[in-house]
């Protein structure tokens, strides 16, 4: 009894520490998920030495490779290595709270200057900004993605099916149930090809 | 009840994407088709989401909920989009060794990175038609200060802050100071 109640407490202990570095990770980092990760390594795997640089690696890997948020699955991922369960929800809370406060208060000032001449100029430049921005990180998506005939394929499908009017979030569901049936029936043929070989070798 | 759709909109976004930029074509969706925010909305959006700290789908869905529904609409849209972290990456994490070198997750990925590739393409024309062409007039400068940003972008690898700064600052001479100096002579 009394083994577990200090397993709690100190469990809750963890979970505040994550809760407060990852507050002031998420406070100071511009530039989104890689400069968070930047100054995860600092803290934890320098500075703090709670996991090794590998394993930090392998979360990146599987954080990415899942839907939502890449850093706050990293963080989910990170936080329940450190402390459980509760570890992990206070770190994604932690990584979280900055943004939420800082956007509230710019969504307020936003709202009253949005209308006045000189703001209303800046966000047309702002706006003609954010077109390259947006084109810069899709050219960076096809440098990494773009290897294959099929990705050719897959991505100019997509898009006549976009101009078509498909949605989406149809276009990302679609997408996903053909890889897994590409992932499942590729397993049968391979499982296929081995027991023919087997046999043939019996 | 406007909560439970932000709540449920952004748990659709949230599972659908797949890191990054990929989830701004998803919320220009949802937003168009609940009449929340248009295309203006969304490039100023993305720019205040990329000028200030922390992830851009958290900022993201703060902006929009709180334009839609005040600050619990915020907190609401914000639980949404995290939706995905509390439950499918948490089951991950306890099932971290076996997942891996998950290999249905890979060709996953496989499939749906180009798919995100078609849908910023698909955005970026839907915010070029709002940003170069307004009131039935092509925006030359408009052009020009993209073209601009593209190269210091690309070129000369500017960070992100400094290309929205330095935009700011010819938005404010191109639209703020030059229409005024023409009506003055």
């Amino acid at each position: 009894m009394k083994k577990e109640r200090v397993k709690k407490e100190s469990a809750l202990r963890t979970g505040i520490m994550l809760f407060l570095v990852f507050f002031k990770i998420g406070c100071f980092t511009f530039g989104g998920g890689w400069a968070i990760l930047a100054q995860m390594e600092q803290e934890f795997v320098d500075k703090r030495s709670l996991i090794t640089k590998e394993e930090l690696v392998e979360m990146v890997a599987v954080g990415k490779s899942v839907p939502g948020i890449m850093i706050t699955n990293i963080s989910m991922l990170f936080g329940y290595h450190v402390g459980g369960v509760i570890g992990g929800i206070c770190t994604v809370l932690g990584i979280t709270c900055p943004a939420i406060i800082i956007l509230s208060i710019v969504t307020m000032f936003y709202n009253s200057f949005k209308n006045n001449y000189w703001v209303m100029a800046a966000l047309t430049g702002i706006r003609a900004a954010v077109i390259p921005i947006i084109g810069s990180a899709a050219l960076s998506l096809g440098q990494e993605v773009l290897r294959t005939r099929m990705a050719f394929v897959i991505l100019g499908a997509a898009f006549a099916l976009y101009l078509l009017g498909v949605s989406n979030i149809v276009l990302v569901l679609t997408a996903a149930g053909i890889a897994l049936v590409y992932h499942a029936a590729g397993k049968r043929i391979k499982d296929d090809a081995e027991t023919i070989i087997k046999g043939e070798n019996n | 009840m406007i909560y439970l759709q932000l709540f449920f909109s952004f748990m659709k976004i949230g599972f659908t994407s797949f890191g990054g930029m990929s989830m701004v074509p998803l919320i220009l969706e949802e937003m168009q088709s609940h009449g929340w925010m248009t295309a203006r909305d969304l490039a100023n959006l993305v720019a205040i989401a990329e000028m200030t700290p922390g992830p851009l789908g958290v900022n993201c869905a703060t902006f929009t909920g709180t334009q839609t529904a005040g600050t619990l609409g915020g907190l609401v849209a914000v639980l949404g989009v995290l939706t995905p972290a509390f439950t499918l990456t948490l089951v991950i994490a306890i099932f971290f060794e076996k997942f891996k070198d998950s290999a249905v997750m890979r060709t996953v990925m496989k499939f749906v990175k180009p798919v995100c590739i078609a849908m910023l393409l698909g955005v970026l024309v839907t915010l070029g038609k709002d940003t170069y062409f307004s009131d039935g007039g092509l925006l030359i400068f408009s052009i020009l200060i993209s073209a601009v940003m593209m190269v210091l972008l690309r070129k000369y690898k500017w960070s992100v802050p400094k290309v929205i700064g330095l935009s700011a600052l010819m938005g404010i001479l191109f639209y703020g100071v030059l229409p005024l100096a023409q009506t003055i002579y």
